[in-house]
């Protein structure tokens, strides 16, 4: 064989393999959407059916009609939404704090910072519900939300970013005699803008899943978010596969809708998150 | 900055001074603007993450249920836990789970990385596929695999018996339900460590494999003697994180398993959790919580000097 054809075939075996690997990877998800729009004889048939025989959409009105997913779909944008919002407000501004100026207590800060990084979540579990319940805010939305009001990751990031930004500009508005609010929004924000996308996306999939804390914290149906409605779904219809993965395509299709959207950034944020340049 | 005053100079005289807050120098503005955008965030971590974590020793010292008084019972907690078999046995399901998570992840994630570093046709529709499995929630793909594990009609269970393993129940059996949950998290976490490895590979300057090639490197020898040598920060990074996240692993034991059969996955965060907050014993949840910490310490000290190394450059 030439050395030509031997690198073709090599190359063809390379792009079969790969696409076989994307196969592969994607089965669960088209399952659980084909899952989604099965009838019961379809569910119960002699052999495992990999496709609806219909497409049928009743799964879909059930969740919303006779369960409470439009409740928990509703509660999942309400605290998500929040927590984006919140986020946006407060970390570009400590990441400016802690790259740009000098002030006492920066180091005790930037402390805070990389210790809430590193703690694990698990760990504070017990203390934190207290201090939720010490405030009165167990079952209800600033529970839920302020928990995650501020994202120490989300700080570090912002910090990376404006320790980019030329001392220049900030010290060029100075000189014009601006304000430091009106140079933090009116040179700082703008110049951080395609950062603040990516904070808003990382924020929005970290807060759109967060499962543990929201079982917590929510004692009632009324409160709870898509990851929480689901788990007490299933721990009461345990049999109802259908009806799970009808509420389980609810619940990934606005991450996924996003993902699709803004494919690049979204990668880009996520190896952003590891904290890595 | 320019601006001192001659007070502080002859306070101190070997570290530089710093101006009084109150003064009206461009250090002393940028002094009150600088506390100003940080306040909010002393206040907030502060409370919601620095506190905890002396709390959390603090409760380890009482018998507390929140519906009675605390009562002080210094470190029974911790004798107590050490004479539990649950406990103990968390403690190895933890391991268990986070190395077989763990080690398969660095490999494959490695690989795929390697293999995106490179150029193909549709790199980047491929490279979104891959990720799939990191943009849907844990919560759904717990789900999405319950269904599937199913004996009689899920996915999983089929293809296991077209493999010729008939009655396949991965979730009954105490030896089978880890591996399960095991199988769940490589899928699910490998893509986003593919991405930081990815993110590190793009890192290293082109040019050390165009002199490579020169010098008449072969594919492999590059590989060997330049990437991986490179990527060694990425590596260990990656080794730290993926410790500390499988550690924390509670989705898929509690939407599976609930931590069975028996106590075959019931991992350290799912026993915490059920003694806090299902049993309502507060102090011995919380010195679990220390003992765990503990355990994540070391992973968490490399953490933190590879961030505080970051900060510096």
């Amino acid at each position: 064989m030439s050395r030509k054809a031997q690198r073709t075939l090599l190359s063809l075996l390379a792009q079969s393999g790969i696409l076989a690997g994307a196969l592969v990877i994607s089965v669960p998800a088209l399952y659980m959407v084909s899952a989604s729009l099965m009838n019961s004889q379809d569910f119960f048939a002699a052999q495992v059916k990999l496709l609806p025989s219909s497409l049928y959409l009743q799964n879909y009105i059930e969740v919303f009609s006779v369960f409470n997913f439009g409740n928990y779909l509703k509660n999942s944008f309400i605290v998500t939404g929040a927590v984006v919002l919140l986020n946006l407000i407060f970390t570009p501004m400590v990441g400016y704090s802690l790259a740009k100026f000098d002030f006492p207590g920066k180091t005790v800060l930037l402390l805070f910072v990389l210790a809430t990084i590193m703690i694990p979540f698990t760990a504070i579990l017990i203390p934190l519900f207290l201090i939720i319940r010490s405030f009165g805010w167990v079952n209800t939305y600033p529970g839920l939300v302020i928990p995650f009001a501020m994202s120490a990751f989300g700080v570090f990031l912002m910090r990376q970013f404006i320790l980019a930004v030329p001392d220049d500009y900030i010290d060029a508005g100075r000189i014009d005699g601006a304000s430091e609010l009106r140079i933090y929004f009116q040179i700082v924000v703008p110049l951080i803008q395609p950062a603040l996308i990516t904070l808003a996306i990382v924020v929005f999939v970290a807060s759109w899943d967060e499962f543990l804390w929201m079982l917590i914290v929510t004692t009632g149906d009324a409160l709870r978010t898509l990851p929480v409605g689901l788990a007490k779904f299933v721990e009461q219809y345990r049999t109802r596969y259908e009806l799970m993965m009808a509420g389980s395509v609810v619940a990934a299709a606005p991450v996924v809708l996003l993902f699709l959207a803004v494919q690049r950034r979204f990668l880009q944020g996520m190896a952003g998150l590891s904290g890595l340049k | 900055m320019a601006d001192t005053s001659a007070s502080s100079r002859r306070r101190n005289q070997t570290k530089p001074d710093r101006p009084s807050i109150f003064g009206r120098s461009l250090a002393a503005r940028k002094m009150r603007f600088g506390l100003l955008f940080a306040a909010p965030a002393f206040v907030f971590f502060g409370v919601f993450y620095v506190y905890p974590l002396f709390r959390t020793f603090y409760v380890s010292l009482f018998s507390w249920s929140l519906l009675d008084e605390p009562r002080f019972i210094g470190i029974t907690n911790y004798v107590n836990l050490s004479n539990d078999k649950e406990f103990i046995n968390s403690v190895g399901v933890s391991f268990y789970y986070a190395i077989g998570v763990c080690v398969a992840i660095w490999v494959i994630a490695l690989a795929l990385a390697l293999m995106f570093n490179q150029t193909f046709r549709f790199r980047q529709a491929y490279l979104s596929v891959y990720y799939l499995p990191a943009v849907i929630s844990l919560t759904v793909w717990s789900l999405v695999w319950l269904f599937m594990y199913n004996p009689s009609f899920g996915l999983f269970s089929e293809f296991a018996r077209w493999l010729g393993f008939a009655n396949v129940r991965m979730l009954d059996n105490p030896q089978t339900a880890m591996p399960a949950m095991i199988l769940l998290s490589i899928w699910k976490g490998t893509p986003v460590y593919m991405l930081i490895y990815l993110a590190g590979l793009r890192a290293i300057p082109g040019d050390y494999y165009e002199a490579a090639k020169v010098d008449g490197a072969s594919a492999l020898q590059r590989l060997w003697h330049i990437t991986l040598p490179l990527l060694r920060p990425v590596f260990l990074y990656v080794v730290v994180i993926s410790i500390i996240g499988a550690f924390q692993a509670f989705t898929p034991m509690y939407l599976l398993t609930n931590g069975g059969p028996g106590s075959a996955t019931r991992v350290l965060s799912m026993f915490i959790f059920q003694n806090g907050f299902q049993f309502l014993k507060m102090g011995y949840a919380s010195a679990a919580s220390v003992i765990f910490l503990l355990i994540l310490l070391v992973f968490s000290v490399v953490q933190f000097r590879i961030l505080r190394f970051q900060q510096q450059d």
